[in-house]
């Protein structure tokens, strides 16, 4: 049984390690190049919240360097999706074929069957996104020193997520398949699937996970230590009670179009404050472990859904 | 002799509301090769399926080789080849690389044995399945039935999309099988003129229900044509069963199976091959107020 | 080697099979010593049930026509009735032809001459019902 699972899977095992290749053929440079820079720069002298200006406009540097890298990457939240439903084909397809009742008249039981392929699109599916995890993690390291890992970009890629974003598209084109029995479309459907539901979870469900923080500071100081490469979900001029400020007229608006720490400056130099809702970097693996949960245990009851679906009904 | 290599009792199965079968009693004898005929949805399939294990009974019992091919599916399934009627095959394997399929899936394989049937058929084995013809890919599917040798063989419709000298070759191949190893053979078909030099027993299946089930010497002994002039029916048939009636103007035609000798003068008797009596029972040639007198 | 074939004349197939060794012998095609094809050849020539060509060789064993050799095969008998000599054979023949005159001269047709003949012919026991 596992020789046939693994040929019968062959064409989409190339495809998975071809996917993994474009990626790698992508981050693998680029990362060298960052590192290297890094290094170079001595940034990891630049860590820490008040730096000084030298600090400031070398770090500024880098990223202005390498922010179209990670505007990229973020093209690449695609690839979980991908691996799951790639790695679900095989089994859609021997349903689509019947091929699947020729193995339950050799001498194995449509249990033994049906186990042994779900084990191995899961074992596929979770080596494929580790392997991903790897290339991520290693990737990213000059920007998590920097900027830490809790906003949305990096968050996606970091930590066990990705494990729980390739176990729901798994599950979810096992159970489309299971029940419509056509390969292409199960497959397709089951994309579209995923990529609302990672769009859903990103930007709406991700920070009610757990009641975000709230903190009013003074713009004039730079940031207080609790915002520390922690997730800024909003952040805006308030007034000291952290309530709306006026927001001062003609003088700081000039300074918008240069983004917002130009106009915190700006606004410093007038006195106001800033009021913040965020999740500190110390929630890191918290919402990492809800987030891998809600996607994998989705996954994981959509993939035995797709088993008992696929028994019941002969 | 014989155990039963098929016993079922009262067994039916029902899908929704419609019964796919029912009332079905059979004894099918060790070592026979028994024909399982009837038009398109009279339940073939569904007996087969309900044999091999693929399904469950909604009413009643069957019992393959002793065992329930539910229940004892594990104990079974090395023992019961089977071809269904659409022979799913890998598509994208090559023609070695479904034997392998057949080795690792099943303990009893016999991988020479696979080999040289295949040999013996000229099928080359680096040949992807989906570029085979018709007639070859049906008897890959049977060496993939045979390979383990089972002890039972059945098959469903399995020549019902080929070209004669496929169906001859496949039916060939599986009459070799027989004689190497006497496994027992159930196969269905709605060809009838193939079964005759094929098979020894027969079971004839209609609207979901057995109608006639027996060795085809007996079938083929007991049944007879009469001819006669255009009365009296209804005296033959007190004595003996009337399957079929048909009358013109002149003359009457009974098929009849017959309870020991037809002494009455007035018919002539013929003998009947077999074709001609399984359309019989099948309906063909009678009246529609004919056949429902006759359905009983 | 003996080649069986099959005719659609309403004679069961293992009786064909016994009335061709029969012949193949009284022509001397076959001769005592001579092997016959396994059960599994025969199958394969001609696609039918084994247990047919079983039935035919357990027949034709019972009258004595032939033998099996465990093992080794199945064997023409030695002592099988001889080839009638040539003079019975020209005998047989005239009378023949002397016969299908008369039925020519009666009015009967090459078909009815045929039925009348394969009726004839046919063992007793088919025409009794089971």
């Amino acid at each position: 049984m596992i020789w046939l699972g693994w040929r019968q899977q062959r064409t989409e095992t190339v495809i998975t390690a071809a996917l993994l290749g474009f990626v790698a053929a992508f981050l693998v440079p680029t990362g060298i190049e960052m590192a290297h820079a890094y290094a170079h720069d001595g940034l990891a002298n630049c860590l820490g919240l008040n730096t000084g200006p030298a600090c400031g406009d070398a770090v500024s540097a880098f990223e202005l360097r390498f922010s179209k890298f990670t505007g990229l990457v973020g093209w690449f939240n695609l690839v979980p999706g991908l691996f799951g439903v790639v790695l679900a084909a095989p089994y859609v397809l021997e349903l689509e074929h019947g091929t699947h009742r020729l193995a339950w008249t050799q001498s194995i039981t449509r249990f033994q069957w049906v186990r042994a392929k779900l084990a191995l699109a899961i074992t596929s599916t979770l080596v494929a996104a580790a392997a991903l995890i790897a290339l991520y993690t290693w990737w990213r390291v000059p920007f998590v020193h920097l900027d830490g890992r809790m906003d949305n970009g990096a968050f996606d890629a970091q930590g066990t997520v990705v494990l729980g974003y390739a176990l729901f598209a798994l599950g979810l084109a096992l159970a489309v398949g299971a029940v419509w029995r056509r390969g292409i479309p199960a497959v397709l459907v089951s994309f579209v699937g995923y990529f609302v539901a990672r769009i859903f979870v990103d930007t709406w469900l991700r920070q009610r996970f757990i009641a975000p923080k709230q903190l009013t500071f003074s713009s004039g100081r730079g940031d207080p230590p609790a915002l520390w490469h922690a997730w800024i979900i909003s952040e805006g001029p308030s007034n000291a009670q952290g309530g709306p400020a006026v927001f001062p007229r003609g003088g700081c608006v000039a300074h918008a179009q240069h983004g917002f720490r130009a106009t915190k400056a700006c606004m410093a130099s007038l006195g106001g404050h800033v009021h913040a809702l965020f999740e500190p970097a110390s929630r890191f693996w918290a919402l990492q472990g809800i987030e891998t949960a809600l996607f994998a245990g989705v996954g994981v009851t959509l993939i035995a859904f797709a088993g008992w679906w696929t028994l019941r009904s002969e | 002799m014989n155990a039963a290599a098929i016993r079922a009792q009262g067994l039916g199965k029902r899908y929704g509301t419609t019964w796919a079968l029912r009332d079905c009693v059979l004894d099918i004898p060790a070592g026979s090769v028994t024909a399982l005929v009837g038009p398109n949805g009279a339940g073939k399939t569904t007996l087969l399926k309900l044999a091999v294990g693929l399904t469950r009974p909604s009413a009643g019992s069957i019992e393959v080789l002793g065992s329930s091919p539910r229940d004892d599916e594990r104990a079974l399934m090395h023992r019961i080849g089977f071809v269904a009627q659409d022979h799913p095959l890998h598509l994208r394997f090559a023609v070695d690389e479904m034997l392998a399929l057949g080795r690792h899936l099943n303990p009893t394989w016999n991988d020479e044995l696979a080999r040289e049937r295949l040999a013996r058929l000229r099928i080359p084995l680096d040949r992807k399945v989906g570029k085979l013809s018709g007639g070859q890919q049906a008897q890959v599917a049977l060496t993939l039935a045979l390979g383990k040798q089972p002890e039972l063989l059945l098959l469903d419709e399995p020549v019902a999309s080929l070209d004669p000298l496929a169906r001859r070759e496949f039916l060939n191949t599986v009459m070799e099988a027989v004689s190497e190893s006497a496994v027992t053979v159930v196969l269905s078909s709605h060809i009838v003129a193939d079964l005759e030099r094929v098979c020894d027993h027969l079971v004839i299946l209609s609207e979901s229900r057995p109608l006639l089930v027996g060795s085809i010497d007996d079938v083929v002994a007991s049944h007879r044509l009469l001819t006669g002039p255009c009365t009296d029916s209804p005296g033959v048939a007190r004595v003996h069963d009337v399957i079929r009636a048909s009358h013109t103007k002149r003359q009457t035609t009974l098929l009849v199976r017959a309870n020991g000798h037809v002494y009455d003068a007035k018919w002539q008797v013929h003998e009947v091959d077999l074709e001609e009596i399984v359309l019989a029972y099948l309906g063909y040639g009678v009246d529609v107020h004919e056949r429902e007198a006759v359905a009983s | 080697m003996i080649q069986f074939h099959l005719e659609r004349n309403g004679v069961p197939t293992y009786l064909q099979l016994v009335q061709q060794v029969q012949q193949a012998v009284r022509l001397g095609v076959l001769k005592p010593g001579d092997q016959l094809p396994t059960v599994k050849e025969v199958v394969g020539m001609l696609t039918i049930n084994p247990n047919t060509v079983l039935r035919a060789y357990r027949q034709l064993d019972l009258e004595g026509m032939i033998e099996g050799r465990r093992g080794v095969g199945t064997f023409v008998a030695g002592g099988v009735a001889p080839v009638p000599p040539d003079d019975d054979r020209k005998a047989l023949r005239g009378a023949l032809e002397r016969w299908l005159k008369a039925a020519r001269a009666a009015g009967l047709e090459d078909d009815a001459i045929a039925t009348l003949f394969a009726d004839t012919l046919r063992p007793p026991a088919l025409s009794r019902v089971a």
